[in-house]
């Protein structure tokens, strides 16, 4: 196979195609040419930090490859994101204020944050990158004991900006993920989201929203895997398609032979407002454990033409009708954000996409 | 008042003719009855005057005051005062009572060009008809009907339409799924609006309705026209007779 670019040359292996089976429908390859922004520098992210959070730089490529993720993507990362970043929560520490990360625009990056027993901490990662860029991130997360970790992902780039933004979360006994995402894709997107258990009675609370148009591409890929008992996972995603845009979501449990008495569900709804957009999804369960919980559900479809006829019998317009269902669609993923001030500017996020079309 | 000649109209893609040379004048003020068997055509009336999609009007108009209501979009004949209370009350996810009802009092105001209705004059006005239609006012938190029972959908049909105060009434079957209580506390509301030019059609299948809100005149419903009028005790006769007599 041709090196059609420059990172691949060097990285001396293709990018991800739809020749690779978790690929098939997000085809990076044939997004990304030399021309996108940052395809083989390093990103310069931003952190804010809580008080008592500390971060250094990390190790350089040679040293890190244990300790991140495999595949090209990562790969990608370590030949041209330069030293990473390592973030330390210390034990018991619980910040009123967001750990934040922003600013990769363009590039690759390493992220490791360790969130060490009983600590709480909201980490709040906004995507926003430049036009006709470029960008790969790849964040470790490590929650230890009884940690606890409340991640929220805006993802808002420009219509052709390409983004592949992964997360590897290791959570160990009695600690708690909840994390919202909510994403409007771009020229080619993909939020990744890979967990494993490390202990048991882990806990797992994931929602997510892509809202699309124009021509953009969004594509939430998870795998969770669970090797240990009396774990929770509750899993939502609530895709959005209008015009000319795809959505994609694949999402798998792996319930190991250790983890009995998982209860773990997984949804993903989407809602088609164009007939040329196109949605694919692939939930998928593979499961070794005997005593388990594990469903999930995956539908697709328009809005009800008899609702929309009542509320406009009722004076409502038919545009402000249609965004009010679709509102009410997507905003479910988000009730179960405890901070009200966050939940409503992600809902105002989601008021001014409805508008904006 | 609300003026139909002539009117023709089809479903299932102009395969399925229901209305076929329907005439009724109801002048403004007065509240009309239509009673029939079912499928005779009574919810198609009310959806074809209030401009659902799927049903189409192949002859005939329909105005009110003068005014070209078939030309209409839904929402523009909402605006214009046009109201129906539905048969089957759709469930609104995700849209509390208010918030969608708050939208569309304002969607009708700015339609007209008037000013929008504040939230505090809302809330005391929406709060004292709750209480008058004796709704809890915890269901007006909830999503639109979502979980309602038939009966508590109805009553929010009526509160939604005193809340909207509009100028033509088409009411559905509202009876169906009433019990006597709830049927005494709809009618009140409805005899309330009574007058004030506001012209009324009650659709209903039997006439227990009829003896709560007692009507001007009483129209059977039979082949797509109407097949025979009379007054209120009209309503009586057909209950007792049934409608074989004005069947084919
Ligand atoms: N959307 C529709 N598509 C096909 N047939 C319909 C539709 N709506 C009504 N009909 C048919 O039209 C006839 C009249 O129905 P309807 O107006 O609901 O009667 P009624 O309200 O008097 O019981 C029935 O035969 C019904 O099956
Ligand atoms: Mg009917």
């Amino acid at each position: 196979m041709p090196h059609n670019t420059t990172a691949e040359q060097r990285l001396g292996s293709p990018l991800p195609s739809k020749r690779d089976e978790v690929w098939k429908w997000t085809d990076l390859r044939r997004a990304v040419t030399d021309k996108a922004g940052g395809l083989t520098s390093a990103a310069r992210p931003k952190f804010d930090l809580p008080h008592g959070v500390k971060i250094r730089e990390g190790e350089g490529p040679e040293k890190q490859s244990k300790k991140y993720g495999h595949g090209t993507m990562a790969a990608l990362a370590k030949s041209f994101g330069g030293k990473s970043w390592e973030i330390y929560v210390p034990s018991g520490l619980r910040p009123a204020a967001p750990l934040v990360i922003s600013d990769i625009a363009r590039g690759h990056c390493r992220i490791m944050i360790m969130v060490d027993k009983g600590a709480h901490i909201h980490l709040f990662e906004h995507y926003g990158g430049e036009q006709g860029g470029f960008t790969n991130s790849d964040i470790q997360i490590h929650l230890a004991e009884g940690a606890k970790l409340t991640r929220t992902i805006i993802q808002d780039d420009p219509a052709d900006h390409c983004r592949i933004a992964n997360a590897h979360i290791a959570i160990e006994e009695g600690a708690k993920l909840t994390q919202h995402c909510l994403a409007f894709g771009g020229g080619l997107v993909r939020m990744e989201t890979n967990l494993t258990s490390e202990g048991e009675g882990v806990t797992a609370d994931m929602g997510a929203a892509y809202l699309l148009s124009g021509e953009r591409h969004c594509d939430m890929t998870s795998v969770i895997r669970l090797a240990h008992p009396n774990c929770t996972i509750d899993q939502a995603v609530k895709g959005v398609v209008d015009d000319k845009t795809r959505g994609v979501f694949q999402g798998k449990f792996l319930v190991e032979r250790a983890a009995q008495h998982t209860d773990a569900q997984m949804r993903h709804d989407a809602l088609m407002l164009s007939d040329r957009a196109q949605v694919r999804a692939k939930p998928e369960l593979e499961i070794y454990a005997d005593d388990v919980a594990c469903e999930h559900g995956n539908t697709l479809g328009q809005l009800d033409e008899t609702s929309l006829f009542y509320m406009r019998q009722r004076g409502i317009p038919i545009a402000q009708a249609r965004a009010m269902l679709t509102e009410a669609f997507v905003s479910s993923v988000f009730d179960s954000v405890e901070d009200d001030d966050l939940r409503e500017s992600l809902l105002v996020k989601v008021r001014e996409w409805l508008e904006a079309r | 008042m609300l003026k139909i000649n002539n009117l023709h109209a089809t479903v299932d893609d102009g395969q399925k003719q229901i209305l076929n040379g329907l005439s009724l004048e109801v002048p403004a003020g007065e509240v009309h009855a239509i009673m029939g068997p079912n499928g005779a055509g009574k919810s198609t009336l009310a959806y074809v005057l209030t401009g659902r999609d799927g049903y189409d009007v192949t002859e005939g108009e329909v105005t009110l005051d003068g005014e070209d209501l078939l030309d209409m979009e839904p929402e523009e004949r909402a605006a214009k005062g046009v109201f129906l209370s539905f048969q089957y009350p759709l469930e609104i996810p995700g849209v509390p009572t208010m918030t969608f009802l708050r939208t569309a009092v304002n969607a009708q105001r700015k339609a007209r060009g008037e000013e929008p209705m504040g939230a505090p004059e809302f809330l005391k006005t929406a709060r004292a008809l709750a209480k008058e239609l004796k709704i809890k006012p915890e269901m007006l938190k909830r999503p639109l009907n979502v979980g309602f029972s038939g009966g508590e959908k109805k009553r929010m049909e009526i509160f939604q339409m005193m809340m909207l105060a509009p100028r033509f009434i088409v009411m559905d079957e509202t009876d169906s799924g009433l019990d006597v209580d709830a049927l005494r506390i709809v009618a009140d509301g409805v005899n309330k609006l009574r007058g004030a030019g506001r012209g009324m059609l009650i659709i209903t299948h039997y006439q227990r309705l009829l003896d709560y809100i007692v009507p001007d005149r009483v129209h059977v419903l039979s082949q797509g026209k109407i097949a025979a009028s009379g007054d209120a005790d009209f309503a009586k006769t057909l209950e007792s007779e049934g409608y074989d007599a004005y069947a084919a």
